[in-house]
């Protein structure tokens, strides 16, 4: 079970941005709904009992309002103080005299006896002067009475709150979500499993938001730019090493010619062979620039189905006098019996090939190559091949894929593009490839054909 | 045999003619596809060498009205365009051979013979190689009528060495016409010199090879 905390950063650092909005919407509107429920009771006392005093005050001046219209004995009626009150005792009247000189005008809330009952009561008193005589009223209101409605106020101003803020809610999300679709809609067409280089073009998304228009606007053409790029650095390529050929051809003719000379003397007949094997490093690297770019440019047909395990063999076979050369021992466990479909049979060829000279050019004498192949859970086909050789270090690991770039200068190891052209085999048919290596005790390269190649 | 080389690039023409003419051809040269075209309605050819970027007209667009005037020629088509379609449309409009440039001058002439000898029947006979002798269309290696046993690769090296006779092949001429393209490029392996060697100690069980020569820093030679 992950932590509390470890979710938290999880959140933190890898949300949609809907899920976001989502989560920030609703945490706003809880805080909102608690702040409500919390400051609600003090709310409605409040209002209460400003709405308890205006009342007293309002009953106080009708009193004074009657006693000057009919006299104050209206209600005395010979007596020397007045008292009234309903028949639950939820509210009194009562009227007396007082000294003068000492005005009170005052509400507060206070107990009073009546009839043998203490109650609470919020009670006005005020002294007024009527035909010089000084007289108390009070008008007391039960305190129960006045707070009766102030809970059903209060859940009805809950429910209210409630249900307008689900409503707002589902509102929010809504048109949250209708707002960001264009974003999501631009992210799955133009970024998610988009695969180099960008061919098949995605078409603009329909948004009214400007600022989603200008991004999409801006991811086209900034991929068109990178398609540019790289078909200028394509067409250079091909055009590049084409063009060499001729030139090349001419200078290999000439110094065969020479060389056939049957007059020349040794010196020179060395010299030119000097010449030759530089002219031939020329072409070779010619040739796989020229390669690389034919792959690239797909004029591979890919309709082929071949078995990988013949292919090996054959291409172990080409090659064996490397191997004997070396001392080098190969061992091949290919186990399983699959035919790959919609493949190129001269490029996978090539593919091994490569791989299998690239383990030979690293590999220590009398060293070994293992050829194993196993199935995937997911039903691809993989096969290693491991050498023993001088294996590549951690910083050149990312690498070794790159053109001319070469890892271990101390041997003579070709023109560095050996594992660029597996590279680009690789891409251009869906092979997935991988490399894990030691130093001083070997490599391992790893190809993955998908399942649905696999037959 | 008579040869029109086809190849706007003039040095290289040179060169081919160069060295087709040591090995006893008549060449005639084309440095247009015009050129060409008036050159094979005049005259007729055993070999057409057709460079396929002519200035004035796609080589490839040549070879069937080539075909009308020369039906019986040999064709070689030499091409910097190295992909396969044009490999591909090349021989199916009847080209007898495809190769793609920088080729090696060695490499061309023993094309030209294995064309001869399947195209015109040239019966060639048991050709002598010291005590041995060899036929090159059944791939063997006699000594009075015992065959000697050569790998695949051993008598490859050995014909394409006696084909070039007197001329000394260095070690990647050699593995260049053995592995093609896979030819290694690290010059200094010894693998040449090993087969050389099988050859010569399976030859020197029946009969002296002084005709093989080493050249040293160079390569190899058969001395006639």
């Amino acid at each position: 079970m992950k932590l509390f905390g470890e979710w938290v950063i999880e959140l933190k650092n890898n949300v949609k941005l809907s899920t976001k909005l989502v989560l920030f919407i609703t945490g706003s509107k809880v805080a909102i709904v608690l702040m409500f429920i919390i400051t609600l009771p003090f709310l409605v006392d409040g209002i209460v009992s400003e709405y308890t005093n205006y009342s007293l005050r309002r009953q106080q001046n009708k009193v004074i309002n009657v006693v000057k219209k009919n006299g104050i004995n209206h209600y005395l009626q010979g007596d020397d103080s007045y008292g009234s009150y309903t028949m639950l005792k939820e509210e009194y009247i009562a009227l007396e005299p007082a000294n003068k000189g000492l005005p009170i005008d005052t509400i507060k809330t206070e107990q009073r006896i009546i009839e043998q009952d203490t109650l609470n009561y919020r009670i006005l008193m005020h002294t007024f002067n009527f035909q010089n005589k000084s007289y108390l009223l009070e008008i007391g209101k039960t305190v129960s009475s006045i707070n009766q409605y102030n809970k059903p106020l209060q859940r009805i101003a809950l429910y209210v709150l409630l249900s307008l803020i689900a409503i707002s809610l589902i509102f929010d999300l809504f048109f949250t979500r209708m707002l960001i679709r264009p974003l999501g809609k631009i992210i799955k067409s133009k970024l998610v499993d988009r695969k180099f280089p960008f061919k098949n073009h995605a078409p603009l998304i329909n948004t009214s938001t400007q600022d989603f228009k200008f991004l999409d606007a801006s991811l086209v053409t900034l991929l068109d730019q990178i398609n540019e790029a790289f078909e200028k650095e394509r067409e250079f390529t091909a055009n590049a090493s084409h063009e060499l050929m001729t030139p090349i051809s001419i200078l290999q003719n000439k110094m065969e010619n020479m060389l056939g000379d049957e007059h020349l003397n040794e010196p020179e007949a060395l010299k030119i062979v000097e010449m030759m094997k530089t002219l031939n490093r020329l072409k070779k690297i010619s040739n796989s620039l020229l390669l690389i770019s034919r792959i690239e440019n797909e004029q591979f047909a890919k309709s082929d189905i071949v078995n990988p395990a013949e292919l090996i063999r054959e291409a172990i076979e080409e090659i064996t006098h490397r191997f004997e050369e070396k001392g080098l021992s190969v061992r091949l466990n290919l186990k399983t019996h699959i035919s790959i479909k919609k493949v190129n049979r001269d490029l996978l060829f090539q593919l091994f090939y490569n791989l299998i000279n690239n383990a030979i050019k690293y590999n220590v004498v009398n060293g070994s190559l293992i050829i194993s192949d196993n199935i995937e859970s997911n039903g691809a086909y993989a096969i290693n091949f491991e050498d023993t050789g001088i294996g590549i270090s951690i910083e050149d690991l990312p690498y070794i894929f790159d053109r001319f770039r070469k890892t271990n200068l101390t041997e003579n190891v070709g023109h560095g593009l050996g594992l660029s052209i597996v590279k680009s085999i690789c891409v251009s048919q869906q092979i997935a490839i991988s490399v894990s290596s030691e130093v001083n005790k070997g490599s391992i390269f790893r190809i993955i054909f998908p399942p649905e190649l696999c037959k | 045999m008579k040869v029109l080389i086809v190849e706007d690039e003039k040095t290289l023409a040179y060169e081919i003619e160069d060295f087709l003419k040591k090995a006893f051809y008549i060449c005639d040269l084309a440095h247009g596809f015009k050129a060409g075209l008036e050159k094979m309605q005049i005259n007729t050819y055993d070999f057409i060498l057709l460079d396929l970027g002519l200035p004035d007209g796609d080589g490839l667009n040549l070879l069937p009205q080539a075909k009308k005037h020369n039906p019986d020629a040999a064709y070689i088509i030499l091409t910097a365009r190295g992909n396969l379609e044009d490999r591909i449309a090349g021989l199916d409009l009847g080209a007898d051979d495809y190769l793609p440039k920088p080729f090696s001058l060695l490499e061309l002439q023993s094309r030209m013979q294995a064309i001869a000898r399947r195209k015109f029947n040239v019966k060639e006979e048991l050709l002598p190689l010291g005590d041995f002798k060899l036929d090159l269309q059944k791939r063997l290696i006699l000594l009075n009528e015992q065959q000697i046993e050569l790998s695949r690769k051993e008598f490859d090296l050995l014909s394409y060495l006696f084909l070039h006779s007197n001329r000394v092949l260095t070690r990647m001429q050699l593995s260049e016409h053995i592995w093609g393209t896979f030819a290694d490029d690290d010059y200094d392996s010894n693998y040449i010199d090993a087969h050389i060697k099988n050859i010569r100690k399976k030859l020197n069980a029946w009969a002296p090879t002084e005709f093989l020569e080493t050249v040293r820093g160079v390569g190899y030679r058969i001395k006639k």
